[in-house]
C-alpha cells in the first residue's frame, strides 16, 4: 500500500520487531491478528498515517511475516543491543527522507492513527514521550531522525538504558491529558488503546477476544444493488474481512476507499474504530 | 489487394454551392496499418487534408466521418464511427466517436471515410452511397433538433439512409455544437458548428455493398468469445446502472467537481444518483447497434417523456452548476440533445458563468449556482446565440474569458480551451496529467489515467513517475481502441489488451499483426495528433492545467489536502515527454515524424 502525506511533512513510520518476545514465548511479530498478522497490522496503521517511508528494524537472519513491498527492511546490526540499537539503525535508515520518525514496537494491536497524529504533532523539540496509562511509552513515541547518532553512540558505549536518550535531548513528556486534548483522539481511543502491547500469552488472548473494531461501510454504484442492503456498521479489523461482511471480495473489478480518501484493493489493510469504508467497482470512471 | 476490413480509399467530398463532387483518395495499405481507421486513420487524413493554419469553419476545412476494419464485423460494440476535423473551440485537433447504424451503412458505401470540404449555398443534406455524393437543398430542416432531422429525411428519402445530423446550435456555429445520430453524440469540441459552417445540416449514408473479411470463420468465432466475456463482472456497472454510477462514489472520494470546481464534493449528490433514480423512475435499457453490453439508461421524465442520463452530463448540468433538482438536470440534458450541444462544454461554460457573476464580472443576476431555471435559460440563449450573454458563452469558457478578463480565464474550467469533465484533477493526478497533455484538451476519453488514479496502485494525491506511466498506458490503450474501434467499455474484458486486440485484427484484416505492432501503433496515433497540434500552433505552455487547480488546494473529508502545484504538474509533463521521446516544446523528434508517414 502506498504511504500517504498526512501527519506532518516528511514523517517516516519505524517499527521494532527484533526482541527476543521471551514472555510470549514465540515471535510476537508473527502472531495472528483477525486474519493479519501483529507486524502487518503494525506497518499497516503507520503507512496510513505517515508520508515518508515505513521501516521495519529487524534482528540479523530474524524471519518476518509477509510485509508488502512498500516496507522497507533494515536489519539492526548487533543483536542483543535492545531498542536503543534498533531505534538508531531505524533513525539512520530514514533520515534522508524523513525530519521525524513515529517509532513503536511491534506488539501494539489497537494501535491508532489518530494517536499516531497526535504524538507528532505535539514534537516541538528532540522527541515526544508520551506517559500512557500510567507507563513511559518509548515505543510508542515520536523522535527527529537527527538523533540517529546519538543513540548509535549510545549503543557503542554500552548504554542500554533508553531513558538516559530523554536526559539528553530535548524531550516533550506528555500525559494522558495532553494526549486526549486532541478532539479526534478522544473521539476514537478515549482509554488510549493505542499504548496497550502484548508481552505474555494471556495479553495476547485477551487482546485477541476483544472485538474488531466497529467501521462504517458504503456500497456504491453496482456493488449496491449486491447481497440486500448493506449494514451500516460491520465489526472489522481489515479491509478484507469488511468486504467479506457486506458479501464483496476486494479484488480487480473491486476496490475500497478509505475514509475518502486512499484507494487500495489490499484485503490486508488495517481498519480502526471509525473508519468508513466505500467500497467501489474498479471500473469507476467513464 | 486491399486488407481485409478495408475498402481502401476514402471519399472526399468537395460541396460547392448547389452541388457535391466526389473523388477517391486511395488509402495505401501500409496507412491503413499504420493508424487502423476510426481516430487514427482521422488524424492522418486531417494531416493530409487540412491546410495548416485553417480557420475550422472555413469551407476549406475538412470534417471527416471514419471507420475502421472492425465496423460491420459481428465482434462486439464494433459500430461505432469517429468524426475528426480541427475544432472551432481548440482551434486544434479535435475527434469524437458517435455509435450505432451510420458507422455500418457509411462503411459499407465502401469508403473508409468520408471528408466533407466546401460550403454549400443554402442548408443542405449530403448523401453519399454507391452511387457517388449528392448534394440535396434542405432549408426546411432549419431549426430542428437532430433526431428531428433524422425523422424528416427518413420520410424524405427512404429508410436504407442512415444520418448523422446536426441541431440549431451547430447550425448557428456555436463552438460545442454536436453532430448527432440515433441520439448518440459526436460530442466534444465543436464538430457540429464545422458541419454547420459547410450549411450541411445532415449527412446520410446508405449501403451499397460489402465489405469482406479474411478469416471470417476465425472472426465469428472470435466475436462469439468477446461477446461471452462482455457479460462478465467487467461490464456490471454499465449494464446495472450505467456511467450514472460514478456520481456518488466520485462524491464518496472527493473527485466530484462541484461549483466550477471550487469544490469536489456535492452535499446533495444522493438526489442525483443512479442508485437514487433507478428505485424512484421507470428506466429502460437500450444499445448502441452490435453491442451487447446495453449501457445506456433511459429514465422517465416527470410530466412524460424520457431522458437517457450519463455521468458526464449529469455532472455538468448538476453539481457543476450547483444544481441538485433531478428534474432540473433531466431538462437540462435534454435541451442539449434537442439545440445539439455538447453537455459537458455548455455545463462548464455555464459554471463558469456563474462564477463571474458571483464576482461582479458579468451582469445577470439571475444566473446562480444551484438555479436549474437559469440554467435552462441560459443553454437557450447560448442555442440561439442571443446578442450579449448568448454570444459570449456559446464561444466556450475560454473564448469567453479572453473577453470578460479581470482574471476569470484562471478560474475557467478548461484545457486548450475544451472544458473539463468530471473528474478533479487535484485528487486524481495520474488524471491531471493526462487532461493536461491530451491533444484535443481536457478530455477523459483519449486519456483513460483516472483508472489508475482509482485502482489503488498509486497514491492519487501524489503526481509522480507512477502516474506519468499510468497516463501514458492508458492514452496508448484508448489510442487503439479509438482506432481499430472497439468501446471503450469493453476494457475490462482485456486482461492483455494489446495481445487480445492484435488477435482479433489478424482475422479480420489477414495482417500479421503482433502486439508489439500495436504498442507502436498506439504511440505513432498520439504522436501524430501532437504534431497536428504543433502544426496549428499548439505548444508546450498548452500543456497545463487552470490556475485554480494549481493554486488552490482541496480539503478532503479525511483531513488530507489534494493539492496539485504548477511545479508538480509541470515535473509530470516533462516526464511525460521524456518517456514520449518529444521535444521540450513537446513535438515529435524528427526520426518519430518520419515514421507518422505524413
Amino acid at each position: 500500500m502506498s504511504t500517504i502525506g498526512w501527519v506532518t511533512p516528511r514523517t517516516a513510520g519505524i517499527v521494532l520487531a527484533g526482541g527476543r518476545s521471551s514472555r510470549m514465548g514465540t515471535a510476537k511479530a508473527a502472531l495472528e491478528w483477525h486474519g493479519s498478522t501483529l507486524l502487518r497490522r503494525t506497518t499497516g496503521i503507520l503507512a496510513r498515517t505517515v508520508d515518508g517511508p515505513v521501516v521495519v528494524v529487524r534482528a540479523p537472519g530474524q524471519q518476518l511475516p509477509p510485509l508488502p513491498d512498500t516496507v522497507e527492511l533494515v536489519d539492526d546490526p548487533v543483536e542483543g543491543l535492545g531498542p536503543v540499537q534498533g531505534i538508531a539503525a531505524g533513525l539512520a535508515a530514514v533520515a534522508d527522507r524523513a525530519e521525524v520518525a513515529f517509532v513503536c514496537s511491534t506488539d501494539l494491536p489497537f494501535l491508532h492513527p489518530a494517536y499516531v497524529r497526535r504524538v507528532v504533532a505535539l514534537l516541538d523539540g528532540d522527541a515526544v514521550l508520551p506517559h500512557a496509562r500510567g507507563h513511559r511509552q518509548p515505543l510508542a513515541a515520536a523522535y527527529r531522525t537527527a538523533l540517529a547518532p546519538v543513540l548509535a553512540e549510545m549503543a557503542r558505549n554500552g548504554e542500554l538504558k533508553l531513558g538516559q536518550l530523554f536526559e539528553r535531548c530535548r524531550t516533550r513528556h506528555v500525559d494522558d491529558a495532553e494526549l486526549l486534548a486532541d478532539p479526534r483522539l478522544q473521539a476514537v481511543d478515549p482509554e488510549l488503546d493505542s499504548v496497550v502491547n502484548v508481552n505474555e500469552p494471556a495479553d495476547y488472548r485477551a487482546a485477541r477476544d476483544r472485538p474488531a473494531p466497529e467501521v462504517a461501510v458504503q456500497r456504491y454504484g453496482a456493488l449496491a444493488r449486491r447481497g440486500g442492503p448493506a449494514p451500516g456498521t460491520v465489526q472489522a479489523a481489515t479491509l478484507g474481512a469488511a468486504a467479506a461482511a457486506v458479501g464483496l471480495e476486494l479484488g480487480r473489478h473491486v476496490v475500497a476507499a478509505l475514509n475518502g480518501d486512499q484507494i487500495t484493493r489490499d484485503r490486508q489493510t488495517p481498519l480502526v474504530a471509525g473508519d468508513t469504508v466505500a467500497f467501489l467497482s474498479a471500473d469507476a470512471g467513464g | 489487394m486491399t486488407a481485409g476490413g478495408y475498402s481502401g480509399r476514402a471519399l472526399v467530398v468537395d460541396v460547392s454551392a448547389t452541388s457535391a463532387t466526389a473523388g477517391a483518395l486511395e488509402l495505401p495499405d501500409r496507412v491503413l496499418r499504420a493508424y487502423l481507421g476510426g481516430v487514427g486513420l482521422g488524424t492522418w487524413l486531417l494531416h493530409r487534408l487540412a491546410p495548416a493554419r485553417v480557420d475550422p469553419l472555413a469551407p476549406s476545412a475538412p470534417l471527416a466521418f471514419v471507420f475502421s476494419p472492425l465496423v460491420g464485423t459481428p465482434l462486439t460494440t464494433s459500430a461505432k464511427f469517429a468524426v475528426v476535423a480541427k475544432s472551432p473551440l481548440t482551434g486544434l485537433l479535435t475527434d469524437a466517436l458517435a455509435s450505432s447504424q451510420f458507422a455500418i451503412a457509411g462503411k459499407l458505401t465502401g469508403n473508409d471515410a468520408i471528408v466533407v470540404r466546401g460550403r454549400a449555398a443554402e442548408l443542405s443534406v449530403l448523401l453519399v452511397d454507391g452511387h457517388g455524393a449528392r448534394l440535396e437543398p434542405a432549408p426546411d430542416l432549419a431549426g430542428l433538433p437532430a433526431a428531428e432531422a433524422e425523422e424528416a429525411v427518413k420520410e424524405r428519402f427512404g429508410r436504407g439512409w442512415r444520418t448523422a445530423a446536426i441541431g440549431p446550435a451547430g447550425e448557428r456555429g456555436v463552438r460545442y455544437a454536436t453532430i448527432s445520430h440515433d441520439g448518440r453524440h459526436a460530442g466534444r469540441g465543436g464538430l457540429g458548428a464545422v458541419l454547420g459552417a459547410k450549411n450541411i445540416k445532415a449527412v446520410l449514408v446508405r449501403a451499397a455493398t460489402k465489405v469482406g473479411v479474411a478469416d471470417p470463420e476465425a472472426v465469428l468465432a472470435a466475436a462469439k468469445d468477446l461477446r461471452r466475456r462482455s457479460f462478465g463482472p467487467a461490464t456490471a456497472k454499465y449494464r446495472e446502472l450505467g456511467t450514472l454510477a460514478n456520481l456518488l462514489a466520485f462524491n464518496a472520494v472527493s473527485t466530484l467537481p462541484t461549483r466550477n470546481f471550487t469544490a469536489a464534493t456535492f452535499a446533495e449528490a444522493p438526489k442525483l444518483a443512479a442508485e437514487e433514480l433507478h428505485e424512484l423512475r421507470g428506466v429502460a435499457r437500450n444499445s448502441c447497434a452490435s453491442c451487447s453490453i446495453g449501457c445506456e439508461h433511459i429514465y422517465s421524465r416527470k410530466g412524460g417523456g424520457s431522458q437517457r442520463m450519463e455521468y458526464e452530463n449529469v455532472f455538468a448540468l448538476g453539481p457543476l452548476c450547483g444544481v441538485s433538482d433531478p428534474d432540473d438536470v433531466f431538462a437540462a440534458s435534454a435541451r442539449c440533445d434537442e439545440l445539439g450541444l455538447d453537455t459537458i462544454s455548455a455545463g462548464g461554460t455555464i459554471a463558469w458563468a456563474m462564477e463571474c457573476v458571483e464576482r461582479g464580472l458579468i451582469d445577470a443576476p439571475w444566473l446562480t449556482f444551484g438555479d436549474g431555471a437559469a440554467v435552462l435559460r441560459a443553454l437557450e440563449m447560448i442555442g440561439a446565440r442571443e446578442p450579449g450573454l448568448g454570444e459570449l458563452l456559446a464561444l466556450g469558457s475560454r473564448a469567453a474569458a479572453e473577453v470578460v478578463g479581470h482574471g476569470s480565464i484562471e478560474f475557467a474550467p478548461q484545457v486548450k480551451g475544451l472544458e473539463l469533465p468530471g473528474y478533479e484533477p487535484r485528487s486524481l493526478q495520474s488524471m491531471a496529467l493526462g487532461l493536461a497533455v491530451n491533444a484535443r484538451g481536457a478530455d477523459h476519453n483519449r486519456s483513460g489515467a483516472y483508472e489508475a488514479d482509482l485502482s489503488g496502485d498509486l497514491d492519487r494525491l501524489s503526481g509522480g513517475p507512477a502516474h506519468v506511466a499510468a497516463a501514458i498506458a492508458t492514452e496508448d490503450r484508448a489510442a487503439v481502441m479509438d482506432s481499430m474501434i472497439l468501446c471503450k467499455f469493453l476494457r475490462g474484458v482485456f486482461t492483455e489488451p494489446f495481445e487480445e486486440w492484435a488477435a482479433l485484427l489478424r482475422p479480420v484484416t489477414g495482417w500479421h499483426v503482433t502486439a508489439d505492432e500495436l504498442r507502436a501503433t498506439a504511440r505513432r496515433i498520439v504522436l501524430a495528433k501532437r504534431e497536428f497540434n504543433a502544426r496549428e500552433g499548439a505548444t508546450a505552455a498548452d500543456d497545463v492545467l487552470p490556475r485554480r487547480m494549481l493554486d488552490t488546494p482541496l480539503q478532503l473529508g479525511s483531513g488530507r489536502t489534494a493539492e496539485l502545484t504548477a511545479e508538480r504538474l509541470r515535473s509530470m509533463v516533462d516526464h511525460y515527454y521524456e518517456r514520449r521521446g518529444l521535444d521540450a516544446d513537446g513535438r515529435p523528434a524528427a526520426a518519430d515524424r518520419a515514421d507518422l508517414l505524413l
